[in-house]
């Protein structure tokens, strides 16, 4: 079932999304909540696409079973998707063969609560008319919602079930209730299992949830600094320091950040940076999704050293990513990016989080006389590490074992390749941490990389396609694939299937760089107009 | 390690050995210290202090110790900067940490001049001043760096010259235990493209001032050295603090 409800900023959709998901969640469906909105407070239009299915899903649908208009402008957008009931408000007189009208508005102004009740009652209709039990209804409104709203709230769930007497559908309870999480907290809580104690970030969407789940949470200290260029040395301190400290933003915030991680690379330092993806170039459109970037945070810095680099392939898989990765950043003393989207963070999906642990590191924090041999050269290319009130020097330059400056020209190219060497071992690593995702339908292949995975996966199942998943993309790993094969991105030239071509890979592109995320439909129809 | 880089004459060096001789006071009472440097000559002292240091890049330094600071709050850290790295490509920084009275000291070594890439004008350059970036005369005013500090918020903000090291060896002291974001400004003869200290015979001392106007007005001139403002705040660490747990 794929429902949609759309209306303006400041009508309270997305949190309408997040409810009407929680219901499903309840019911013990999978769910998949896709945001989409403007870079705006009021008015225009947003949308809010929740999709529950019993089988295991992490996309949402193109084409609607119900679309819940809270603005009567909305529809026309919206009418060319609906496959099954519109619902809105009974003073609207849209023109549709299966609706359900209510007259929301009066309701909401007849128990004299303030217009965002109009999304709990609009929901209300949605789930009366489905045959979903007024309980539930109230049991995730009221967790959802602050107690100053919650009684409100109520009020106007039972307003609707007591006098709507609809039925279109029976949504029906098929299991276990089933927790709801965004991108954001998954994200938030795979660093925090791995050890995180400061996060700082200025807001930048579609990054800033993260910020602003961590500033809640007291098991990590979250910041705003003045810019991003201070966000990332603020975590270089910490991590200086000797705490896991991480970073969040999207394009513009990262090329401010490009100097530091340079910095972070040269000295050694580990700072995860969470790189959330919005379509640009520059400002572009910054409440929608892309995959554009994926060259530049290979490549974000000058000089060369081992950076670390993956991208989530679901909500779920970004928890075990961000964890993986700061502990990965602390065990080679390197930066490390987590490359991910919009569509990620701001997207919301049932999952159980968990597995995560901080692996431990052994860091030197003792008073000596002498200077603490940081940059000692090693096989492995991996120092021991030392945190102040311990004699530790770390340095921006070119350094000896000790930390200070040189330019020796022997010295420096020992210190060069000691740093590279770590990049070796953590090729080794990664290699058994499922650097990409294979599963076996067919001969032929579709290729993909971020959170088209959810749409791939199930288009492939269902015509027969192999699916692999890049998630690791330095060091990169490429699967080996023959036979046809499909690659999906979200950006204009294929910056995935560029990578496979120089293997000798033929494909075809299937690629959007609307700002929108690709649908299960939209991948299906692009693949059967290739094949005709 | 390297001997010491700095041209002979250098006001870089009085702002070492007063520093050593600052910072080991303050051991002895047993505080733990780390410093950090930006780009530039002062950037080196890192390198030539016995101390737990980072070497970090231009104008960063302040963030980088709040980042410190916050991570191990026992430690005394204090951050050198020269006019270029604090008050050019790093005065965004410098201003926001005065604002937050993060508890860390900035030594700012102030001679006016790009030294390390051969003498171009900086933030504190005087207008009309020729170098090789403006062979027609700066045409840029100068910024007064402690105005900027007390306008900003900054709970102690000094002035010292280098020739007078043992008055900036008390400054420097002071600086370090006071609570709350400290800066200290000291101006260094550059020998090769900025000498300055014929201004020995002009500078003069004052005493602290009871308002942050008073402040601004004592340094206004630019040869007034002392201690012109400190106050108690609460610090940027003790609200996080309170704010997270």
């Amino acid at each position: 079932m794929n429902v949609c409800i759309a209306g303006a900023a400041g009508d309270g959709i997305r949190g309408a999304g997040v409810i009407l998901g929680k219901i499903f969640g309840e019911l013990g469906y999978s769910v998949f909540v896709y945001q989409e909105y403007q870079s705006r407070i009021r008015g225009g239009h947003n949308a809010s696409v929740v999709r529950a299915s019993e089988k295991e899903i992490n996309s949402h649908g193109y084409y609607y079973d119900a679309l819940i208009c809270l603005r009567d402008y909305v529809f026309e957008k919206h009418a060319e998707r609906l496959r099954g009931v519109l619902i809105c408000d009974s003073s609207f007189g849209l023109e549709h063969e299966a609706k359900v009208e209510f007259p929301i508005n009066e309701t909401v102004e007849r128990l004299n609560l303030p217009d965002i009740s109009k999304n709990i009652a609009a929901i209300s209709v949605f789930c009366k008319s489905f045959g979903i039990e007024a309980e539930v209804v109230k049991s995730v409104v009221r967790e959802s919602l602050g107690k100053s709203a919650e009684e409100q709230n109520i009020e106007v769930v039972r307003a609707v079930y007591e006098n709507l007497d609809i039925s279109v559908g029976q949504i029906r309870r098929v299991g276990e209730g089933k927790e709801l999480v965004s991108g954001a907290e998954a994200i938030a809580e795979g660093m925090l299992d791995a050890g995180l104690k400061f996060y700082y970030a200025y807001p930048m969407t579609p990054a800033t949830p993260i910020l602003h789940v961590l500033a809640a949470d007291s098991r990590c200290v979250a910041l705003q600094p003045e810019s991003e260029i201070a966000a990332i040395m603020m975590a270089i301190g910490s991590a200086f320091g000797g705490e896991r400290a991480a970073v969040g933003t999207s394009g513009g915030g990262f090329a401010l950040m490009s100097e530091s991680i340079s910095l972070a690379g040269m000295a050694e330092i580990p700072v995860l940076i969470i790189l959330a993806q919005r379509s640009g170039p520059s400002t572009g459109m910054a409440t929608f999704t892309a995959q554009q970037d994926l060259y530049f945070a290979l490549n974000p810095a000058h000089g060369e050293f081992p950076l670390i680099v993956a991208s989530p392939l679901t909500i779920e898989d970004s928890y075990r990513l961000s964890g993986e990765l700061l502990n990965l950043a602390w065990e080679f003393q390197t930066p490390a990016v987590l490359l991910t989207e919009k569509h990620i963070t701001e997207s919301h999906t049932t999952a159980k989080l968990g597995g995560v642990v901080k692996r431990e590191v052994e860091i030197f924090r003792e008073r000596s006389r002498e200077v603490f041999r940081r940059y000692e050269i090693t096989e492995s290319g991996v120092s021991p590490y030392a945190s102040p009130p311990a004699l530790v020097k770390a340095n921006s330059n070119e350094h000896d074992e000790y930390g200070f400056t040189t330019d020796d020209a022997e010295i420096a190219a020992e210190m060069y390749a000691k740093r590279m060497r770590k990049g070796e071992e953590i090729a080794k690593a990664v290699a058994n941490l499922e650097p990409y995702v294979e599963m076996r339908n067919g001969k032929d292949w579709i290729v993909t990389w971020g959170s088209n995975f959810g749409a791939v996966k199930e288009v492939a199942e269902e015509m027969g396609y192999s699916v692999a998943a890049v998630r690791f993309m330095r060091p990169l790993f490429l699967p080996k694939i023959s036979g046809e094969v499909f690659c999906v991105e979200c950006n204009y030239s294929g910056l995935l299937s560029k990578f496979l071509e120089a293997e000798g890979v033929k494909l075809k592109r299937i690629l959007r760089w609307d700002g929108r995320p690709f649908t299960p439909e939209e991948i299906r129809r692009e693949v059967e107009r290739w094949t005709e | 390690m390297d001997r010491i880089s700095w041209c002979p004459g250098c006001g870089n060096f009085a702002i070492l050995r007063a520093f050593e001789k600052a910072s080991q006071r303050v051991m002895e009472e047993g505080y733990d210290i780390a410093v950090s440097s930006g780009i530039g000559c002062h950037g080196k002292i890192s390198d030539y202090l016995n101390l737990p240091s980072f070497h970090v890049t231009h104008g960063r330094v302040p963030p980088f110790l709040t980042g410190l600071k916050l991570a191990n709050p026992k430690l005394i850290v204090v951050g050198f900067s020269g006019d270029g790295d604090g008050l050019n490509e790093g005065a965004e920084h410098l201003v926001h940490a005065a604002r937050r009275n993060t508890d860390i000291t900035i030594i700012l070594h102030n001679n006016g001049v790009f030294g390390l890439t051969t003498g171009q004008v900086t933030a504190t350059s005087p207008k009309g001043r020729k170098s090789k970036s403006t062979p027609y005369g700066n045409p840029e005013y100068p910024i007064n760096a402690c105005q900027l500090m007390l306008a900003s918020g900054a709970t102690f903000v000094a002035r010292v010259f280098a020739r007078e090291q043992k008055k900036m060896a008390e400054v420097f002291y002071r600086a370090m235990k006071h609570r709350g974001f400290s800066f200290v400004e000291v101006l260094q003869p550059c020998v090769s493209f900025n000498n300055f200290w014929d201004l020995r015979k002009e500078v003069f001392w004052v005493e602290k001032a009871e308002s942050v106007y008073e402040a601004m007005r004592m340094c206004e001139d630019i040869r007034a050295c002392g201690v012109f403002y400190a106050e108690e705040k609460e610090t940027y660490e003790d609200a996080v603090w309170k704010s997270t747990f």
